[in-house]
């Protein structure tokens, strides 16, 4: 093997076996010093396949982009869902307690819901146990759309209490 | 390639009696041309795709930065405690006090494909960058039995994006000063 690689002046990837030593014996060493088609072949391919690679990243980046957007946007949506919840209040508490409305805004979907809270009988804290306060609703705001087939949600949630009547 | 077969010939012709495989035959170059045509494809298509992602991150990336301008307005009229009678849909000026709690007047007003920001009767500049030309931007008042509302409906462009796709963003807020 050692007078092989001698005889072809470099080592190569691939082992041809005597095929080498058979072509340095006919061929002009000129010839047989270059790459082989097939080494040529190999190396393509490797950065093909980087190449292809790099692609999925960049596709993956327009998908990050468009949901950062999105997300941007459903931010506003979700802060006028709670404006238009401090509209009510301040029109009537008896709109605010009834809140349940639920809109298509472009690729986007937003649900306003009022419910019932309740507070401690002894420490009059908001708990899950105790009696319910009609005074204090808790306002629960959801913006949903699709991105790329899966539904993404952004919740927003806040207490809301009757300061005006 | 041409060359290198018409060498292989040359060779061969030289060496009458030896084994075929000393060169490349027409059919192994044609696959060889054919796969590389193949993997060529490939890569200038991945190429393409590649400079496009990079062109629409670009303009997510402007329009997400377009976000700030809702956010100010926002914030300019949950300061204020009165949207001043002048106003119209697309030029909205707010009674607000400044850092002394003296009256002053903001203002937002449309002007081609530009929201200006005029604080206390001077011009402070656009809201938008170059980049993102406004479309249209709708200032709804809403007025509640205690206090006031401003709903902004803003389209707006990338000036980079050839096709002209708008995108909105949509807020409403109500103006606590008013309280």
């Amino acid at each position: 093997m050692k007078k092989i690689i001698k005889k072809i002046g470099f080592t190569r990837l691939v082992d041809f076996g005597e095929a080498p030593l058979v072509r340095d014996r006919i061929a002009s060493p000129k010839f047989t010093t270059g790459f082989m088609v097939v080494e040529v072949l190999i190396a393509a391919s490797i950065i093909t396949v980087s190449i292809l690679a790099a692609t999925a990243v960049a596709q993956k980046s327009i998908y990050i982009s468009r949901q950062a957007f999105h997300t941007t946007q459903a931010a506003f949506l979700l802060e006028e869902g709670a404006e238009n919840a401090r509209i009510a209040r301040d029109n009537s508490w008896d709109s605010a307690i009834g809140l349940n409305t639920s809109e298509q805004i472009g690729i986007f979907t937003r649900t306003v819901v009022a419910s019932n809270v309740n507070r401690d009988n002894a420490t009059k804290d908001i708990s899950t146990m105790g009696t319910n306060d009609p005074g204090t609703k808790l306002i629960t705001v959801t913006v949903s759309w699709l991105e790329g087939g899966t539904t993404i949600i952004k919740t927003l949630q806040f207490y809301m209490m009757d300061i005006f009547s | 390639m041409g060359k290198i077969f018409k060498k292989n010939k040359i060779i061969i012709k030289k060496n009458h009696g030896l084994p075929a495989q000393t060169g490349y035959i027409v059919l192994e170059l044609l696959f060889y041309i054919a796969f590389f045509s193949v993997l060529s494809l490939v890569v200038i298509n991945a190429m393409i795709i590649m400079a496009r992602s990079f062109k629409e991150t670009t303009i997510q990336a402007e329009l997400v930065q377009s976000g700030y301008i809702m956010e100010k307005i926002s914030r300019e009229i949950r300061q204020a405690y009165d949207i001043d009678a002048t106003s119209t849909s697309t030029d909205l000026k707010l009674n607000t006090k400044d850092n002394d709690g003296v009256n002053k007047i903001i203002e937002f007003k449309f002007v081609d494909s530009n929201i200006q920001l005029w604080d206390a009767g001077s011009n402070i500049g656009n809201l938008n960058t170059p980049n993102i030309a406004i479309t249209g931007i709708t200032f709804t008042q809403i007025t509640t039995a205690k206090g006031k509302a401003v709903r902004i409906v803003l389209t707006l462009r990338s000036i980079n994006n050839l096709s002209g796709n708008t995108e909105d963003f949509y807020n409403t807020v109500v103006l606590r000063g008013s309280y």
